[in-house]
């Protein structure tokens, strides 16, 4: 294991001071970061611990929005009533994450940086059209989701610069969302194809909002425009969810890798955006009835 | 590289070491405390479950928490679990149920499932298995960990 310094600083103002220089990188709860940096794949000088900052820990509602701090940990998200409330499709995700020992360290904000294709709260945030507030010393930003990963372990963070919170807004009206998601077995596994689905039904029964988010079948998480366009403006039926499912294929660019083929990757994304709009659909017309 | 100085309530015990911040709690504990009943079979990529131990009430991998992000936090391991020479009724009801073959992931296993019945006293097969799935057993095919859980609830639940 590499020598480095240790800091842990106890306001964001503190943290906002240390973060100078590319060497100086941060850990909050240490489960992807520390593997890394035993395989040589994460290099820091200085490691900035954010474990002791309460102002990244909190779940609150404020004018409509759902805030979630960046130190917030799967467990803390999987056993929220309120996120179960009004986003069961990132609570069941988080509930997925590796195991409990996992979830009980990895933070949100740590599965948004760390950029993977396959992080398992993101799907259901993109759904949301969620936003990643950042902090720096120059001040801070809102990125959406959609941008703020370009490519595997690459985001738009600048030098300095921290995810703060996450924030999306309910959804109104009668309104559903889940998540799928399928690896190599049900514990410990990293997504060989998640799916995410919103879906918002307007009083006579029809689809006013949709969304599908896709996990693990392209350089970043991605948002299906065909199933969107093929979902808007028309009745929820099966024949319909399944053309929107078949839809996303066109959106996809799956590959081969050490956990699946492009190809099975390429049917499974299909089964699970179909599950994930149905899921989402059941529920909005369960608000409907 | 600058030794840090930690102070963590250990297995209900004030403790305060002085290390390097590249080492886990899982190498303190095992090499500097000489608490080894704590396991490390993965190595530190937090697959195995081994080295488990319950960190302010939580299950954690301590091959995944550096030192530093120990302080001021309360550490439970096996070793804590007896109370007065008195074992705790998971670790009878593992040796009971046969729960225990090489005895390697023993510990970690037993740490879990502490987790488990610390927040949910009677746990469903299912809980069971979905608390303890971070934790691999290769000899037993888990049957007889699940069985030894359940039992030990269920003498909680008499108690």
């Amino acid at each position: 294991m590499q020598d480095f310094e240790f800091l842990q600083p106890k306001s964001l103002a503190e943290l906002s001071d240390l973060l100078t220089g590319s060497d100086t990188r941060l850990i909050a709860g240490g489960t992807d970061v520390i593997p890394k940096m035993r395989h040589n794949l994460f290099a820091a000088s200085t490691l900035v611990d954010l474990s002791g900052i309460d102002d990244l820990n909190f779940i609150r509602e404020e004018s409509g929005e759902i805030k979630i701090g960046a130190c917030v940990t799967h467990q803390e998200i999987a056993e929220s009533e309120l996120l179960s409330e009004v986003n069961p499709a990132l609570v069941v995700a988080c509930a997925s994450v590796g195991c409990v020992q996992t979830r009980n360290r990895g933070t949100i904000g740590g599965n948004i940086a760390n950029a993977s294709p396959a992080a398992d709260a993101v799907p259901p945030l993109f759904v949301y059209g969620a936003q990643v507030h950042t902090h720096s010393k120059k001040g801070g930003r809102a990125i959406p989701i959609l941008n703020f990963s370009t490519g595997p372990g690459i985001t738009t963070l600048e030098e300095g610069e921290f995810i703060h919170h996450i924030s999306f807004p309910r959804l109104n009206r009668a309104w559903g969302s889940a998540f799928q998601k399928m690896g190599k077995r049900s514990g410990m596994a990293i997504a060989v194809v998640s799916a995410a689905a919103a879906i918002v039904l307007d009083e006579s029964g029809t689809i006013s909002d949709a969304k599908l988010a896709l996990g693990s079948v392209a350089p970043t998480v991605i948002n299906s425009s065909k199933a969107q366009v093929i979902l808007i403006g028309s009745e929820p039926t099966p024949e319909l969810v399944n053309a929107a499912a078949e839809a996303c294929a066109a959106d996809i660019s799956p590959i081969n890798d050490v956990r699946s083929t492009a190809e099975y990757r390429g049917h499974a994304a299909v089964v699970l955006a179909g599950r994930a709009i149905q899921g989402a659909v059941d529920q909005a017309k369960r608000r409907l009835a | 590289m600058k030794s840090i100085q930690v102070s963590f309530i250990l297995n209900g015990n004030d403790v305060a070491v002085s290390s390097a911040p590249n080492r886990t709690l899982l190498d303190v504990l095992r090499n500097e405390l000489g608490l080894p009943g704590t396991k490390d079979a993965c190595s530190g990529e937090g697959e195995c479950g081994a080295c488990t131990v319950i960190m302010d009430g939580a299950a954690v991998n301590s091959c995944l928490v550096f030192i530093g992000q120990v302080g001021g936090r309360s550490v439970e391991t096996i070793e804590g679990l007896a109370t007065n020479g008195e074992y705790h009724p998971l670790q009878r009801t593992f040796v009971e149920a046969g729960a225990v073959q090489c005895g390697y992931c023993t510990p970690g296993m037993i740490m879990a499932s502490k987790a488990l019945l610390d927040e949910k006293s009677t746990p469903s097969d299912a809980e069971i298995r979905e608390g303890l799935s971070g934790n691999l057993c290769r000899c037993t095919g888990y049957v007889k960990i699940v069985d030894a859980v359940r039992l030990a609830a269920e003498e909680l639940a008499r108690d």
